[in-house]
């Protein structure tokens, strides 16, 4: 186990490295800097590069970089370029309204699709074959359409025809009840992709261990199928399902950039989006490097929890 | 449709003094059948027999035979797409089939336990062995908690399972294959079932654990009183075993009699056949095995008359039409075949000696004498060389002494460590000595088997030999070029080619021949394995297990190779089949001077092909010699435990003799016992052994044996 703990660690070194200086050369690859964005197009040479060398977007690239890097190492993040915002604090703000969106659709994605894969798989391996095809179908249709697509279907739908959920205005901690409602659609579409993907893994894998020996040597023993489905099908197949939910909580970090986006709610994702716009560098350089250490937590988090789930697992 | 059968097993049971009026379990015209989406499979047609409290019965039969489904039939757990379709079962004369899902509950796993093949995967990987154990319990015998604990307890005791307190709380990972299989009788046995059904349960284990698992399932039922069926394709458990045989063929029971009369005087054409298409661990060895030729029946297709016509070489035009019921026999014998003695009837006699090539006559007339009076066999039985040692065995024995001639692999001092470093400086490394320093020598169409349990190294030196595993010491030196056949024939091969290309990629590999003379070598190579050409345009999935195996060998002679490697080549083909291979190996060594390391835990197979012997233990060869005298006079004590765990196929034989089991299991090889690694199982062990290793030393005049005591 410390072996392995060691092992991450350096990894996470190793990874976290790599994306920053990924970062640092790709933003700066993109035509156009933070000058003279900001400047935007009434500004004089002279004037911008003035600016420039304030920024320290004068100096050689690489010292540009190392510089960089050592404040990374320092965990000093800076200030944005654009609003001279202390960056930490930007991303503290954002981060528990994206937290709440990811985590709210993880929640409700497992919470129908775990049951509803478990049923499909259940039927299936009964030789119900018309329900579990009805199931399946609508997943696989489901799980293809694009999440702006939906975004906007449900926003004319819910929001703009009957008016049940708004599509925009403040969010804020401070208003808990408000603050559901207002998030609710974003989770709503993040959340129908997730549980098509989900419930599909959940089919598979659920099937698969209700044809093992030792679902049988249960049955053999004359435990009932809502213990042979629960006690057994379900705990064995959780590993490939743990594998999914980690994955899709990456790729939901992904997917509330353009959701947060289009719903215009104040997190990470927007800010991201905000930085790229804006060309703010050390916006974007943190942002991402945030994000890289959200995925390499989440897959340590995904570890640990096979451990516990299988204890065959070792590290 | 089996009235005549019914009839029969009534009037049975009316002659057994003293018996209960009523079966323990009565089974009726069971019919259960699969569908699937190419067809019907009629995997039980119509199955009758009975089970008398406390009795043992086994079924035989090839795969295929229908022997699981009927038993899965009997609890009604059959899996999609398969369903009872027809039949009565009566346990203690109440009808189950018709009972609902939860009234079926009640019983399975009370009255009846089940004990599944493959202990590995039969238990719950991410359950201790108390959270599977306790919950039927408390179920069926509506106990709490604790007290469903401390029944399991009392079971895990009762089969043997040491420190059952403290492994209760482990998972099945963390035990061997032999405990497992221990646990899952003792879940069978938890509410003190009426009746066992056990499904091939020690086909997964070693000799030496399956010896100790039998015994434990006789004492079991001898004290419980229990009921068992048993399903297996081993005769020598059959013999060791039961009291009953219902031999079964194509979906149904084509023989039932006692043991004895199974053995003795065997009825039906299949049963007298599969009797002589086992090579044998002990007492004479046949000069060729009996294979039977062809197929069982495709179950999807109406089977018009006997199922058994296509493959008996007595089958008239009677058999073309009408099928054959189980008709009563002498004794309690019921037999499906229109002749009163099978291939005994007069006529037919010769046929099976003629088929298994007799151009021997002596052994012909042996083998008359065999089936005519099997108690004279018996007195003759394990008496020094056989009587009738034949000319083969005695060159086999010269060729052991004949000089260094000739050799084609050499192997000295071979050595295997797998280190594990860990990645902390404060931690040790550990190493496995899976291969710890065996030689031994190979000559031109000679072949030398490798015995031991699981674990012992024989694959690992296989390994090396392809120069699949660098060895970490020693030399193997090699006269021409090395192949393999590998041991499952389903997954050795690319699903996707056809076997022409799966032949000829060795070829291929070397760039040998242009593609006419690959097609060529090919053609040559499919007939050489006794296949017709036309298979060459077939993918893998369209054969037969056997056919497949052939493919393996084919391959594996397409490089004309000095030495072939055998893995385990049988040990996943039926007994019929097995034959077959087991013949093919034989004339391709004799055809081709092939050299053969033939790997197996059948001691039965490699006694029959082998001119020498090296039986493992934990990464060392313990004793070394001609094969013959090893199997008849076995030196080392480990030999001739494992010769005595096989079980012989002849019930006298098996009642005759007290099994020395072998106590435990294979010691850990990261933790291998000081001195002789033997030492911790040794019936003879003595202080010397556990603080010197034995040498491998000189015995007698052909033979090496490392063990104080025989030195």
């Amino acid at each position: 186990m410390l072996s392995y703990a060691i092992k991450r660690v350096m990894q996470l070194i190793v990874t976290m490295f790599g994306v920053v200086t990924l970062v640092f050369f790709a933003i700066r690859m993109i035509p156009g800097d933070p000058a003279a964005a900001m400047a935007g197009d009434n500004l004089s040479g002279a004037a911008l590069e003035e600016f420039r060398q304030r920024l320290g977007l004068d100096a050689p690239l690489w010292q540009q970089y190392t510089d960089y890097i050592q404040s990374v190492a320092r965990f000093d993040f800076g200030s944005t370029i654009t609003t001279s915002l202390p960056i930490a604090g930007l991303m503290l703000k954002a981060l528990p309204i994206t937290l709440m969106v990811a985590g709210l659709t993880v929640l409700l994605s497992v919470l129908i699709a775990i049951p509803l894969g478990t049923l499909a798989a259940f039927l299936a391996n009964k030789g119900k074959k018309k329900l579990d095809n009805a199931i399946t179908w609508t997943a696989m249709v489901v799980d293809l359409m694009p999440a702006f697509w939906t975004a906007l279907l449900l926003m004319l739908f819910l929001s703009l025809n009957l008016r049940l959920l708004p599509a925009s205005g403040t969010v804020s901690l401070e208003d808990p009840m408000l603050m559901l409602k207002r998030i609710a659609l974003p989770v709503l579409v993040l959340a129908i992709s997730q549980v098509a993907t989900l419930a599909r893994i959940t089919r598979t894998a659920v099937l698969e261990v209700l044809n093992e020996d030792y679902v049988r040597t249960a049955r053999s023993l004359g435990m009932s199928e809502i213990a042979v489905v629960f006690r057994h099908a379900l705990k064995n197949a959780m590993l490939p399902i743990i594998t999914v939910v980690g994955l899709s909580f990456g790729n939901l970090l992904n997917g509330t950039v353009i959701v947060e986006f289009i719903f215009s709610i104040p997190g990470i994702g927007t800010l991201l989006v905000y930085g790229i716009n804006s060309r703010d560098y050390p916006l974007v350089q943190n942002v991402i490097l945030f994000y890289a250490f959200v995925f390499v937590a989440i897959n340590f988090i995904t570890d640990i929890i096979y451990k516990k789930v299988d204890p065959r697992v070792q590290f | 449709m089996d009235k005549g059968a019914a009839a029969g097993t009534i009037d049975r049971n009316a002659d057994i003094p003293g018996s209960a009026n009523q079966p323990l379990l009565q089974v009726r015209d069971l019919h259960t059948h699969f569908f699937t989406e190419s067809g019907i499979v009629k995997a039980v047609n119509g199955v009758s027999f009975e089970i008398q409290r406390g009795e043992r019965l086994a079924i035989v039969g090839e795969s295929g035979s229908g022997k699981s489904a009927m038993a899965m039939s009997l609890i009604q757990l059959i899996a999609y797409p398969g369903k009872l379709v027809s039949g009565s079962v009566r346990l203690d004369g109440k009808e189950l089939v018709g009972l609902s899902e939860a009234e079926l509950n009640k019983l399975r796993g009370s009255a009846i336990g089940t004990v599944f093949q493959d202990p590995m995967t039969s238990l719950d990987p991410v359950m201790t062995i108390e959270e599977q154990m306790v919950l039927p319990i408390r179920k069926h015998l509506k106990l709490g908690s604790k007290e469903a604990r401390k029944h399991a307890l009392g079971l895990l005791n009762q089969v043997g399972i040491p420190d059952a307190d403290k492994r209760i709380s482990s998972y099945p990972f963390e035990m061997s294959g032999g405990m497992r299989q221990r646990v899952m009788i003792a879940m069978a046995l938890s509410c003190k079932p009426k009746l066992i059904l056990a499904d091939e349960p020690t086909t997964a284990l070693d000799v030496t654990i399956q010896a100790q698992i039998v015994e434990l399932l006789k004492t079991l039922t001898e004290t419980t009183g229990s009921a068992m069926m048993f399903i297996t394709h081993d005769l020598g458990l059959v013999a060791r075993f039961a009291q009953k045989v219902a031999v079964m063929y194509a979906g149904k029971i084509v023989e039932y009699g006692t043991v004895d009369e199974i053995f003795n005087s065997p009825r039906h054409p299949y049963t007298q056949s599969l009797l002589k298409t086992i090579p044998s661990v002990s007492g004479e060895k046949r000069v060729r095995l009996l294979q039977i030729q062809g197929f069982p029946p495709d179950m999807k297709l109406p089977i018009i008359g006997c199922s058994y016509k296509e493959r008996c070489p007595a089958a008239s035009e009677r058999c073309n039409n009408d099928s054959p019921e189980l008709m009563p026999r002498q004794g309690r014998q019921l037999a499906a075949c229109w002749l009163k003695n099978g291939l005994m009837t007069e006529g037919y006699e010769s046929i099976t000696t003629q088929l298994s090539r007799g151009e021997l006559n002596a052994l012909t007339k042996q083998e008359r004498v065999n089936t005519a009076d099997a108690a004279g066999v018996i007195t003759t039985e394990r008496s020094a060389l056989p009587v009738g040692a034949n000319e083969g065995d005695a060159t086999r024995i010269n060729a052991f002494v004949a000089d260094d001639a000739n050799i084609v692999l050499q192997i000295t001092d071979l050595h295997k460590h797998f280190k594990k470093t860990s990645m902390l400086p404060w931690k040790k490394d550990s190493e496995i000595r899976a291969v710890n320093g065996i030689s031994f020598k190979l000559r031109r169409g000679e072949t030398i088997g490798i015995v031991g349990e699981s674990g012992c190294g024989k694959s690992t030196t296989a390994r090396m030999l392809l120069k699949l595993d660098e060895p970490t010491g020693g030399r193997i030196e090699l006269n021409g070029n090395i192949q393999i056949v590998f041991q499952d024939p389903y997954s050795s091969f690319n699903p996707k080619m056809k076997i022409a290309e799966i032949i000829s990629e060795p070829l291929d590999v070397r760039k040998i021949g242009t593609k006419e003379e690959k097609q060529l070598i090919v053609r040559e190579l499919i007939q050489k394995v006794g296949l017709d050409p036309s298979y060459l345009e077939r993918y893998p999935s369209q054969l037969s297990g056997g056919q497949r195996q052939r493919i393996g060998v084919a391959r594996a002679l397409a490089l004309n190779p000095t030495v072939v490697v055998a893995d385990e080549p049988t040990s996943a083909l039926d007994v019929s089949v097995r034959a077959q291979i087991i013949n093919l190996l034989c004339d391709l060594k004799e055809e081709l001077k092939l050299s053969f390391v033939f790997i197996s835990h059948d001691l039965s197979t490699v006694r029959y092909i082998s001119d020498k012997i090296a039986v493992m233990y934990l990464g060392e060869i313990v004793e070394y010699g001609a094969a013959e005298e090893i199997f008849v006079n076995p030196a080392h004590p480990y030999t001739k435990a494992l010769l005595a765990a096989v079980p012989v196929p002849d019930p006298k034989i098996e009642a005759s003799r007290s099994i020395e089991l072998l106590k435990g299991e294979l010691p850990s090889p990261a933790a291998p016992p000081a001195g002789c690694a033997f030492s911790s199982r040794c019936p003879q062990v003595t202080v010397l052994c556990t603080e010197r290793k034995p040498a491998l030393q000189e015995y007698l005049e052909r033979r090496e044996v490392a063990c104080h005591a025989v030195s």
